[in-house]
Parts: C-alpha cells; sequence; structure tokens
C-alpha cells in the first residue's frame, strides 16, 4: 500500500466500487417510486413498467450486500428505506373494488362464519338462555324489569305504562326514530364490537354481554306479553331485529372463537394460532358491522313504512331465510379450492 | 459444584438490529417482512415512544372533532332557522352528528390506516405506517381487527381505572391492572407488537425519507494530504466511533468538529507535523481518520470479524 505512483487509479474501498457500480440503479428507482407516489401510473411506459421489479430486487440485494460489506451508514440508510418504499408501491393496500365484492362476499365472509359454527350454536344459546332468564327473572318478581332494562333505554316502556302506551310505541313513524335508528346503530356496533373484542380476556366477558342483552329482550317480551301485544312486539322486533340479533350473535362467536384459540391454540404455536384467529374473526365482524348497517336501515325506514304486524314479520322472516341460505350455502365450493391451492403451495 | 462459565466478552452483533437510523442514532430494532419473492427486507420497528406519539396525536383531533363540529354549530346561522317548522333538517343535522361521533369513535384508524399510506394522520407525522406481517398486501380485514382490539386495549382499561377511581374496589382494580397488561403488552415482546397486532398480523414500522449523501472516504484526498495513520492508531475504535465520527462529518458543525479532533488526537497520540503550513484542518483530519478507520473495519468485515465498539475486542 505503499506505492505512491500517482498515475495509478485512486484506491477505492471494496463498498465505494460497490456503489459506484449500483447507484445509477438506485436514483432510477427511487424517481420511478416518486412518480408512483405522485399518483402518475399511466405515464409509466411498458419498459418502464417491465423494468420496475427488476430495479426493486436489485435495490433489494444491494441492502442486503451493503449490510455486509459496507460501514457507510448513510448508504445503508437509504437503500433500507427505498427498499421499503419499493416493497410498499408494490405491496401496498390497494384492495381493488372488485375482489373485495367477489372474494368476501362470495367467499371469505360466509365461509368464516361457517368456520366458527360450534361458538356460533355457543353464542346463540347465551342469548336465549338470557332471553328466557330476563322473562323468567320479571314474571317472578317485576322489581327486575326496572333492574334490567334502565329508564334511558326503558323510553317510556315501564311497567306503568298501560296497554294503549305500549301500543303507541310499536306504531310506525314516531318523531325523531330514523335519529333514533342512527343512534341505536352505532350504539349496537360497538357493542357488538366490544363483544368480540372482550373474547381476548377468556370470552367470559363476552358470555356476559350477550347474556344481559338478551336479559333484555327478555324482560321487554315478558312487558308486552303482560299486556297482550305479545305479537304485535314480537312483528316490531323481527323487521330487523333477525338482522341485528343474528350479527350480535355472530360478533360474540367471533370473541369465542378467539378466546378459544389463545386458549388452546393446538398444533399451532399461540402467535400463529392468533393471527389465523385473527384473519378469521375480522372476516367475520366485518360482514357484522355490514348486517348492523342494514339492520339500522331496516329499523329506520322499513319499520315506520310497513306498520302492520303479518308483513313486519314477513320481512324479518325472509331476511332470516336470506342469512340462513347465505352463510350455509354461498362460497361452499370456491372455497374448497381456494383451501387446495393454498395446501399446494405450502 | 457449578462450573465458572466464562462471560462472553464480546456480545455478539445482534442480527435483529442495524446500526443506524435517519438520526444516526446507534441500533434500532428490525422486524423482517419476508416479501412474497422469498426476500428478508429489514424494516425499522417503530418504538413504544413513536406510536404512544402518534396514537396521542389521533386523539387529540378524534377529541376536537366534535368540538370543532359544536362550534361550527355555532357559527353558522341557525339561529334563524325556525326548529318547529325545520323539522327535517334538525333530524339530518342529528344523525349526521351521530354518524360522525361513530366515524371518530370507530372508524377513524380504520378508515385511514386501509387508506393508501396505511396510516392515521398522527402516524404520518412521526413517519411511521401499518405493514402486513406475512409480506402480501395490507388487507382490509387485518386493519378491521387491529383496530377492534383497540376496544379491550385502550377504553377497557380506560373505563375500569375510572371504575376503580370511583370505588368499585378491589375486584374493578385487579381487573384494571389485567387490562393495563393488555396495553402495555408492546413493551414486553420483540417486535414492539400490540395485542392487535398479533391478530391482525401487522406491525408498526418507522419509514424515514433518507436522501443518499456523497461517500464521506475520499482516499484519493488523503493520499495527497499525506496523513497516515499507524495500525495502533486504527485499531483504537469501532464500528459504533465510525457511525459517530459519519455523523459528525455529515453535520459540519466547525465546533464539534474540532471538539472531536481534539478528542480523538488525544486518544491515539497524535502529533501534529511541525510545520504550522503542514497542520491538515480538523475536518481533512477527521475526514482521513474516517477514511482509514472504515477502509480497516470494512476489510476485517470482509472476513467475517466486525468489531461493535471501541470495548470491543480487537480481532
Amino acid at each position: 500500500m505503499s506505492d505512491e505512483d500517482p498515475a495509478k487509479p485512486a484506491l477505492q474501498l471494496k463498498s465505494q466500487k460497490f456503489r459506484d457500480a449500483r447507484e445509477k440503479d438506485w436514483r432510477t428507482l427511487s424517481r420511478a417510486l416518486d412518480r408512483l407516489d405522485q399518483g402518475k401510473l399511466n405515464s409509466f411506459s411498458t419498459d418502464e413498467l417491465l423494468n420496475l421489479p427488476v430495479l426493486y430486487r436489485s435495490a433489494v440485494s444491494s441492502l442486503s450486500m451493503a449490510r455486509s460489506i459496507s460501514l457507510d451508514r448513510n448508504l445503508i440508510g437509504y437503500l433500507q428505506g427505498l427498499c421499503a418504499r419499493a416493497y410498499m408501491g408494490i405491496y401496498g393496500p390497494h384492495a381493488r373494488f372488485k375482489d373485495i365484492l367477489t372474494g368476501y362476499f362470495g367467499r371469505q365472509w360466509p365461509d368464516s362464519v361457517r368456520r366458527i359454527g360450534p361458538e356460533f350454536l355457543l353464542s346463540l344459546a347465551c342469548l336465549v338462555i338470557g332471553i328466557v332468564a330476563g322473562w323468567l327473572l320479571c314474571a317472578g318478581d317485576q322489581s327486575w324489569y326496572s333492574a334490567l332494562v334502565g329508564e334511558d333505554m326503558a323510553g317510556g316502556r315501564n311497567l306503568s305504562a298501560s296497554a294503549a302506551d305500549l301500543k303507541k310505541t310499536l306504531e310506525g313513524s314516531t318523531d325523531g326514530l330514523a335519529v333514533f335508528s342512527v343512534f341505536l346503530m352505532s350504539h349496537n356496533t360497538q357493542v357488538s364490537i366490544f363483544a368480540f373484542a372482550l373474547g381476548v380476556i377468556a370470552g367470559i366477558p363476552t358470555a356476559l354481554l350477550i347474556l344481559h342483552n338478551g336479559m333484555l329482550l327478555g324482560a321487554m317480551l315478558w312487558l308486552f306479553a303482560r299486556q297482550g301485544l305479545l305479537v304485535d312486539f314480537a312483528g316490531w322486533l323481527s323487521i330487523h331485529g333477525t338482522t341485528e340479533l343474528l350479527a350480535i350473535v355472530l360478533a360474540g362467536a367471533a370473541g369465542f372463537h378467539m378466546a378459544r384459540r389463545i386458549m388452546f391454540p393446538g398444533k399451532l404455536t399461540r402467535k400463529a394460532a392468533l393471527v389465523e384467529a385473527g384473519k378469521l374473526t375480522g372476516s367475520v365482524m366485518l360482514g357484522v358491522a355490514i348486517m348492523l348497517l342494514l339492520a339500522g336501515l331496516l329499523e329506520g325506514f322499513g319499520r315506520q313504512l310497513i306498520t302492520d304486524t303479518a308483513a313486519r314479520f314477513g320481512v324479518g322472516a325472509v331476511m332470516l331465510v336470506i342469512w340462513t341460505v347465505y352463510f350455509t350455502q354461498v362460497g361452499r365450493r370456491i372455497s374448497l379450492k381456494f383451501e387446495e391451492a393454498d395446501h399446494g403451495r405450502s | 459444584m457449578v462450573a465458572p462459565r466464562a462471560a462472553p466478552k464480546t456480545p455478539p452483533i445482534l442480527d435483529d438490529t442495524l446500526s443506524f437510523d435517519a438520526q444516526g442514532k446507534y441500533q434500532r430494532r428490525v422486524t423482517y417482512i419476508t416479501t412474497p419473492e422469498g426476500v428478508r427486507l429489514p424494516f425499522i420497528t417503530a418504538t413504544f415512544a413513536e406510536r404512544l406519539g402518534a396514537f396521542i396525536l389521533d386523539y387529540l383531533i378524534i377529541i376536537a372533532a366534535p368540538v370543532a363540529l359544536i362550534l361550527l354549530f355555532f357559527i353558522l346561522p341557525f339561529e334563524q332557522v325556525d326548529w318547529k317548522r325545520a323539522k327535517g333538517l334538525g333530524d339530518i343535522l342529528m344523525i349526521l352528528f351521530f354518524m360522525a361521533m361513530f366515524f371518530v369513535r370507530t372508524g377513524y384508524f380504520m378508515a385511514f390506516e386501509m387508506g393508501p399510506r396505511a396510516a392515521t394522520p398522527g402516524k404520518r407525522v412521526l413517519k411511521i405506517r401499518v405493514i402486513a406481517h406475512d409480506g402480501g398486501h395490507l388487507t382490509p380485514v387485518m386493519v378491521i381487527t387491529r383496530n377492534m382490539l383497540r376496544e379491550v386495549e385502550f377504553y377497557l382499561p380506560l373505563t375500569l381505572m375510572g371504575m376503580t377511581m370511583q370505588g368499585g374496589g378491589w375486584v374493578a382494580l385487579s381487573a384494571f391492572l389485567w387490562t393495563l397488561v393488555l396495553a402495555l403488552l408492546p413493551l414486553f415482546n420483540r417486535d414492539q407488537a400490540r395485542l392487535g397486532d398479533f391478530l391482525g398480523g401487522t406491525r408498526v414500522v418507522h419509514m424515514p425519507r433518507q436522501s443518499l449523501g456523497i461517500d464521506l472516504a475520499d482516499t484519493e484526498a488523503d493520499r495527497r494530504s499525506g496523513i497516515i495513520f499507524t495500525r495502533v492508531q486504527i485499531e483504537a475504535y469501532g464500528e459504533k466511533e465510525l457511525g459517530v465520527l459519519e455523523e459528525v462529518l455529515r453535520e459540519r458543525r466547525p465546533a464539534t468538529l474540532a471538539a472531536v479532533a481534539t478528542r480523538i488526537k488525544t486518544r491515539i497520540g497524535w502529533d501534529d507535523p511541525k510545520n504550522a503550513a503542514d497542520v491538515p484542518t480538523d475536518e481533512a483530519f477527521l475526514r482521513a481518520f474516517y477514511a482509514a478507520l472504515r477502509a480497516h473495519l470494512e476489510s476485517r468485515m470482509l472476513l467475517g470479524k466486525r468489531r461493535k465498539d471501541k470495548h470491543d475486542e480487537v480481532r
């Protein structure tokens, strides 16, 4: 290293030679990513588009190379950021509307609901037990009613209300009902998210929440039945209730599923089981939110426009049939194919 | 009898750390993402502090939103409206208000994280974003799952804390402590992931924008300047010091340059040339030392022998 021949080219570090050889490609990629960020995808020529993945892969290999031969922090930092940006440009969150429509509604949602079948039955049992318990408690001792149904929830539907008063609450187009139903919709969505999220804590709070909602319903059923309005109330409830209660039961089921996978991860590690459970229950919950939106519309508009009890029952029953057929039948064959493809890959 | 175990003198350079970040701080944790092409791409893990900061910013927005709506209601000329006659308008306003409230409480995080930048405004300020841990696309389902879990990670501890303060007794207190563990989960795992991240299969990473500077090791200029270091002098420092030196040289603050040059000269026993005209400037001296140190460390690195810092053993 002691030769001082001035004609000799400059002594270069390996990391510098490496940088000189590749820097042009990095700059090209960086400029392309800037254009992508500005949403100018259409301005790319075919050659440029085809060249993008090549540049991306070369940047990634440059990074791993740089990390093993270079101590220039600025260089490694730049490359790391460049690779991350390029990766985001290619694998960022761009869900296409058509894919969501066919992929989610056509397969993923009904399929994930079917996969939590046992938990669904458990959640349904909680609701039914709650309804029966609520009714029996009130039938045994009237004071349970006001304990179960709070004053703000009751909205005039209390023990002292006469049959005529109660009947009035069941009529359509009451003032401010639209506001009330939007409020209920957001409230219900929050309750169901809560029921789901509480599944993390061994699922017990989820069960309690579903039971409590059931008891509330049971108590109200008892109140209306006392005045001989059971059928009318059931009709008033069923027009949106079949959708809404199904959604809440599904949210509880998703919570139970999460609890089960956390406590008993099976063959997988707990972390892997969590990811799997999260994916499954997340798809269920997205659907639950959509169902509650639909229930809110049925409650806000359908119930005001349709005042006949038989017609209300009809709408409720039709919704129930639609959901049952949808969840049990849609996307079966496709999902089988999908699983096979998955197995083939792994 | 317990055999005395020889303590390893040099902690191995962790594979899950990078030796830099945008601010030049040494070693930040890394989350590896295996992309669909099978490449392991290192991402800088967002720290708990960064995430907390983003969360607080987002919450300020969430709290400010209803206040702004109510202020807007008072600023707009609604006092001229006859509420008895314009009942429909009142209803619509109420519906809009409820929907806005619902959005900020439940939809805010989800809507922004499903967007093209995969980050809420708070996250964007702190340059962090959400990515899919499996290396694929970040799907809406992942975003929904990770944000629904916020109910138990944030709202539940908050509620329980309120109950404890109002004299909820030991049941509320123990429930609060338990949920607090859930909320502070990012502090207890390698990826700094919260429960929602585990369930959603997502991670939060720091993505600084860094430009490519010049290569500081200008061996040609150093040769001309005639500054030569002995092997012993160069071996005084390791990779960590090299990084600090790089940072100092890139900032180019005269006071810092002078201080660092003095310290290095003292440590390596450097004697300035007798002739005052031959004494290199602080910057020239530091750049020469940087080039020599980097050349030495990089050549050792090629042989798989790395020296973390000056306390590390010379290999």
